[in-house]
C-alpha cells in the first residue's frame, strides 16, 4: 500500500523553512543575542578532582576594573537536578570533579572577566578521588555525597545507603539460576564503554537577568524549557511562574547535551547576585569538554545461559554506570539501560541489575542513544560470541529471538506492538547480502541490532493560531536544535487545515507563550508533539468550519478545507478562502486558536516517573563489511547499512538525515573519540587531540527506513533519530571478529588494540 | 587601539580595534556579521571560515589588524541581499543543513573550492570540507549539495 497517495504533505520531503536562515548566516543562535548593558560571565574551575574548598579569596579580582561582581557556591545555597537533585550552581564546601565551577566573575567584557579568574585564590585540601565505577560502588569506599541520604530525589531513584551508588536499577523475570541450571552453555563477559561529548560545534550559552522581586528572565539553548524551568525554580525555592525561559530561535545542536542546567547555572549564579542587568555566560570549548556533559562510562558484565540449538534460556547483566560527580541525568540513563540490559529478545529468564554511582569525573548525563551504546554494545557483541561458539548464523540466532508483536517483554511485562526490528534486521541481510556474497581476504561482515524504550509517561501540549490572512502559527515548545521538527510539526498542522506548508509557521519557545512541553529529548517530539499539534488542528479546523458554516449558511459538516479554502462538498460554487472567514481586517468574523493535549495513555497503578510501560520503542539494525589489516591494525570500514523503525517517516529525507548523523557519531563512539582521562583530568579538551570522524572518515552508508506504523502515533510515526548511532560498535566489532577473529571488548576500536589482540594470536608486526 | 581599515563583502570599514582581537571577534563585535560562527575557538572547528584574498581562512586564528587591505567574504557576502548563491540554493535542497552552526563555515570552504576547482571529485570535495567538523549530517548531503553545483 502506498500510503503517501491520501497526504498533502506528510511523507513527503518538503524544504526545510530554517535552512533558508542558516545558509545566510542569518540564523540565530544564542551567542548571537545581545542585550542592553549585557555583562559576561566566566567561571573559575576546579583543578582538582575531589578536594575541600578551605578559601576563596576574590579580594585581588574585585579591584580589576571593568568588573562588576563576583559570586561563590557559598553564596549560592541551591541545589539543582532533574530527578535527585544534588548539585550546587558552584560548588560549596567541596569539589567533586576537576572543570567544577567554583566562582563566577561578570564584567563588562569577556577578556576582563578571563583575567580577573587567574587573580582569585582558592585553597583547597586534596581527597582521596574514585574514577572506576566498580570501586566506586565498593562497600567502605570515600564518600563522594556524604549527605546522599538527605537527597530528595524521585520516587523511582533508589539510592543505597551509605554508598557512592545512587541509583540501583533492578528487574528480574522467571528464575536465571534454573535457567543457567538447564543450559548447555554459559557464556560471561565483560564489556566496556568510555565517555563521549556530544560535541555540538555550538557551546552551551545563556543570558540570565533577575529583578530585584527574583523574576528570572533566562535566554538559552536549553533544550526543553519547561523542564529548565522547574529545575530553577525548585532550585531557589521560588514560584515556577517567576521564572521564564526564552528559547534561542536556533540551537546549534545538541544530542541530549543540552538539557540539564550548564551555562544556565553559571549565568543564573551571577545573576542572583547582580540584579537587573542580564549576564551573558558562553561556555569555550574546553568548558564543553571538562565541565559540560559526558555520556556515562560504563562496565557491563553479562552471563547468558543457551541451549545447544542455540535457544537462550537464561541473561544475567550487571552494570556500573559512572555518573561522574552529580546525578543530572544518570537514574533515567541507568533505568533505561536497565529496561533494555537483555537486548530485544524473548528471554524467558532475566535478572538486571544496574548500579549508578558517583565518581571523581565530568558529570555524566544524556547523550543520543541514552544507555543503548553501552548495553547494545554488551548484549550484541555477545550474541556474535554465543553465535560463534555453537556454529550458529548470528543473523539466524537474533531473528530466532528477537521480539514480535505481541511478545511480553520481559524486563517491563508489557505486550509489545509495532515492532519493527525483525524487519530492520531483514532489510540490512537483504541489502547487504547476508547469504551468498563472498567477501575478500581479511573481509568480513557484522551485524547488530537496538532497542530502546521512549521516556513514557509524559505530555505535550500545543495551540494552533489562524490569523486573519489566513497563516498558521503553531506554539509549542518543542526546540529546533536541527533535528527538524520544525518541519515535521508545520507538515502535520498543513496536512489538517489543508493550508499550504509555507501559510505554518512555528514560534520560539517561550514558557511565558507556548504551552506546556516535557521536554525536545529521547526522540519523543515527532510522536508526542506530533499528536499534539494534530489535535491542536483538528479543533482549529472544526472552529473554522463553524465560522465559515455561518457564513455560508451551510451545515459546517457539508465544508471541508483545502488549500487554504473552505469548500461546501455538496455545492462547489461556494468556496471561501480561510482569511476571508477569519475576517481580514480587525478578525471582524471571529478567532481561532486551536488548543491540543498528549499523554499516552497508562495502565492503571502505573508509577509515573519514567514507568516500566514504554508508550513505543526506538529500534534499528546496522550491518558492516570491513577489511582489517592485519600488518598494522587499522580497519577500513568499507560500507554501512542501516535500518531504523520510524513507524511512518512524515519526513523521509529528514529520517535518512538522521540516520546518516547517527552513523557518524556512532562510528566516532566506536572507532575515533578516545576521551582520555588521567586522575579525572581531561587530557584532551579539544578538537585538535579529540578526534571527530570528518568528511574524509565517513564510509558509504546505505539508510534504509522501515515503516511499522504505530496505532497512537500522527498518521503512525514514532521516534527515530535518537538511535541511529546505537548499533554500529557492536556491529562493527563483529565485522571485525568475522574479518580476522579477535574479538575486542572495550570502545573505541582502536588500531593499536587490533594490533594488540592481533599479536596476542602471534599475528601482526611487533613494534 | 588600532586604526585599521577592513574590505569586507566589497565595503570598506574603517575600525579601532585592539592588537588581540581576532577577525572572527572583529567580525561578529564590531560589524554585527554573526553569520561567521564561534565553534572552538582554537582553529579546530572550521565553524569560523571566511574567504581572504580568495583563499579558505580560520578566523578565529588570524589577527584582524593582519587582514588590513585584504579582500575579505563571509556568509554574508556570498550572495547580494535577497538572493542565494547556487550552493546555498544547493544545500537546502540536499537537506545539508541541519543545526546550522557549521553550515556558514564550509560554504565558504565549498565556495573557495569551486572558485579553483570548479569540478572538483568527491574526494576532493571531502578533502576540501575536512577542517569543518559537522555532529549533524554526517556529511553526505554536504557533499551531494557541493558536488551538484560542480556539476552545473
Amino acid at each position: 500500500m502506498n500510503s503517501n497517495q491520501s497526504f498533502i504533505t506528510v511523507g513527503k520531503s518538503p524544504l526545510r523553512a530554517d535552512a533558508r536562515d542558516k545558509v545566510r548566516g542569518k540564523g540565530i543562535y544564542i551567542d548571537d543575542m545581545r542585550l542592553p548593558g549585557m555583562l559576561y560571565g566566566k567561571v573559575l574551575r576546579s583543578q582538582y578532582a575531589h578536594a575541600r574548598i578551605l578559601m576563596i579569596d576574590t579580594s585581588e579580582a574585585e579591584r580589576l576594573p571593568g568588573i562588576i561582581g563576583i559570586v561563590t557556591g557559598e553564596e549560592l545555597p541551591f541545589i539543582h537536578g532533574e530527578s535527585f537533585p544534588d548539585e550546587p550552581l558552584l560548588a560549596r564546601g567541596k569539589v567533586r570533579y576537576m572543570g567544577e565551577g567554583v566562582a563566577a566573575v561578570a564584567a563588562v567584557d569577556e577578556e576582563t572577566a578571563e583575567k580577573a579568574l587567574g587573580l582569585i585564590k582558592v585553597e583547597y585540601e586534596e581527597l582521596p578521588a574514585l574514577f572506576d565505577p566498580v570501586a566506586a560502588a565498593a562497600p567502605g569506599a570515600v564518600r563522594i555525597h556524604e549527605e546522599m541520604e538527605s537527597y530528595k530525589g524521585k520516587p523511582l531513584v533508589r539510592p543505597v545507603k551509605g554508598t557512592n551508588i545512587l541509583n540501583h536499577v533492578q528487574f528480574e523475570r522467571g528464575d536465571v539460576n534454573q535457567g543457567f541450571a538447564q543450559a548447555d552453555h554459559i557464556f560471561e563477559d565483560t564489556f566496556t564503554t568510555p565517555a563521549q561529548q556530544h560535541c555540538s560545534i555550538e557551546p552551551h550559552g545563556s543570558i540570565c537577568l533577575i529583578d530585584k522581586d527574583d523574576n528570572i528572565s533566562l535566554w538559552t539553548n536549553n533544550d526543553s524549557p519547561y523542564r529548565c524551568r522547574i529545575e530553577i525554580a525548585d532550585a531557589l525555592h521560588i514560584p515556577m511562574t517567576k521564572v521564564r525561559i526564552i528559547s534561542a530561535p536556533y540551537t546549534g545542536g545538541n544530542f541530549g547535551g543540552k538539557g540539564g542546567l550548564k551555562a544556565e547555572a553559571c549565568a543564573i549564579a551571577l545573576a542572583w547576585k547582580i540584579r537587573n542587568v542580564p549576564i551573558k555566560v558562553l561556555y569555550t570549548r574546553e568548558e564543553e569538554f571538562c565541565s559540560s556533559i559526558i555520556r556515562h562510562p560504563s562496565v557491563i558484565k553479562i552471563k547468558t545461559g543457551v541451549k545447544n540449538g542455540g535457544t537462550i534460556l537464561a541473561r544475567e547483566v550487571t552494570t556500573y554506570w559512572a555518573t561522574g560527580a552529580y546525578a543530572e541525568k544518570g537514574p533515567t540513563v541507568s533505568r533505561f539501560g536497565g529496561i533494555s540490559s537483555a537486548g530485544p529478545y524473548n528471554i524467558p529468564n532475566v535478572k538486571i541489575n544496574g548500579y549508578l554511582v558517583y565518581t571523581n569525573t565530568p558529570v555524566a548525563g544524556a547523550m543520543r542513544g541514552y544507555s543503548g551504546p553501552q548495553t547494545s554494545w554488551a548484549y550484541e557483541s555477545q550474541m556474535d560470541i554465543i553465535a560463534a561458539k555453537l556454529g550458529l548464523d548470528p543473523l539466524e540466532l537474533r531473528l530466532r529471538h528477537v521480539y514480535q508483536d505481541g511478545d511480553i517483554h520481559t524486563a517491563t511485562g508489557q505486550i509489545i506492538h509495532a515492532e519493527g526490528l525483525k524487519k530492520c534486521l531483514e532489510e540490512v541481510a537483504v541489502r547487504m547480502e547476508w547469504q551468498g556474497k563472498t567477501l575478500g581476504p581479511n573481509q568480513g561482515r557484522g551485524i547488530a541490532c537496538m532497542e530502546r524504550a521512549v521516556k513514557t509517561p509524559f505530555g505535550s501540549a500545543a495551540f494552533v493560531k489562524v490569523n486573519e490572512d489566513g497563516t498558521v502559527d503553531i506554539l509549542s515548545s518543542t526546540t529546533e536544535v536541527g533535528q527538524g521538527s520544525e518541519t515535521i510539526l508545520r507538515q502535520i498542522v498543513a496536512e489538517e487545515l489543508g493550508v499550504p506548508l509555507n501559510a505554518v509557521r512555528k514560534a520560539t519557545p517561550d514558557t511565558a507563550y507556548t504551552p506546556y512541553d516535557a521536554s525536545t529529548t529521547s526522540s519523543r517530539s515527532t510522536f508526542h508533539m506530533g499528536n499534539a499539534v494534530k489535535i491542536a488542528a483538528a479543533d482549529a479546523r472544526q472552529q473554522i468550519l463553524q465560522l465559515a458554516g455561518k457564513l455560508l449558511s451551510t451545515d459546517p459538516v457539508n465544508l471541508t478545507l483545502a488549500d487554504g479554502k473552505v469548500l461546501d462538498k455538496e455545492n462547489p460554487v461556494k468556496v471561501m478562502p480561510i482569511a476571508a472567514v477569519l475576517g481580514q481586517s480587525y478578525g471582524s468574523s471571529g478567532t481561532v486558536l486551536g488548543r491540543g493535549y498528549y499523554f499516552p495513555e497508562m495502565p492503571e497503578g502505573q508509577e509515573t516517573y519514567f514507568s516500566s510501560q514504554v508508550v513505543f520503542w526506538l529500534l534499528g539494525a546496522h550491518g558492516i563489511e570491513v577489511e582489517v589489516n592485519r600488518r598494522t591494525g587499522e580497519v577500513k570500514i568499507l560500507k554501512v547499512y542501516a535500518a531504523h523503525d520510524a513507524g511512518k517517516a512524515i519526513h523521509p529525507d529528514n529520517v535518512k538525515g538522521q540516520i546518516l548523523g547517527g552513523i557518524s557519531m556512532g562510528l566516532g563512539y566506536a572507532a575515533y573519540e578516545n576521551y582520555e582521562f588521567k586522575e579525572g583530568n581531561v587530557l584532551n579538551p579539544s578538537f585538535l587531540s579529540y578526534k571527530l570522524p570528518t568528511a574524509v572518515d565517513m564510509p558509504g552508508v546505505v539508510p534504509v527506513i522501515v515503516e511499522q506504523e504505530h496505532q497512537d502515533g500522527p498518521y503512525g510515526a514514532k521516534g527515530v533519530g535518537e538511535t541511529t548511532n546505537v548499533p554500529l560498535p557492536p556491529a562493527l566489532a563483529n565485522a571485525i571478529y568475522n574479518a580476522v577473529g579477535i574479538r575486542i571488548k572495550s570502545l573505541p576500536i582502536t588500531p593499536d588494540k587490533v594490533l594488540a589482540a592481533m599479536q596476542e594470536r602471534g599475528e601482526g608486526e611487533s613494534q | 587601539m588600532e586604526r585599521i581599515t577592513l574590505n569586507v563583502n566589497g565595503q570598506s570599514h574603517q575600525l579601532n580595534i585592539k592588537v588581540n582581537e581576532t577577525l572572527l571577534d572583529v567580525l561578529r563585535e564590531q560589524l554585527g556579521l554573526f553569520g561567521t560562527k564561534k565553534g572552538c575557538d582554537s582553529g579546530a572547528c572550521g565553524a569560523c571560515t571566511v574567504i581572504i584574498d580568495g583563499e579558505p581562512a580560520l578566523s578565529c586564528m588570524i589577527l584582524a589588524v593582519r587582514c588590513q587591505g585584504r579582500e575579505i567574504l563571509t556568509i554574508e557576502g556570498l550572495a547580494p541581499e535577497g538572493e542565494l548563491h547556487p550552493l546555498q540554493e544547493s544545500a537546502i535542497e540536499h537537506g545539508a543543513v541541519q543545526c546550522g552552526f557549521c553550515t556558514p563555515g564550509w560554504l565558504m570552504s565549498a565556495k573557495a573550492l569551486l572558485d579553483e576547482n570548479p569540478a572538483p571529485s568527491r574526494r576532493e570535495v571531502q578533502a576540501a570540507i575536512a577542517g569543518n567538523l559537522c555532529r549533524c549530517t554526517g556529511y553526505k548531503q554536504i557533499e551531494d549539495a557541493i558536488l551538484a553545483v560542480a556539476k552545473k
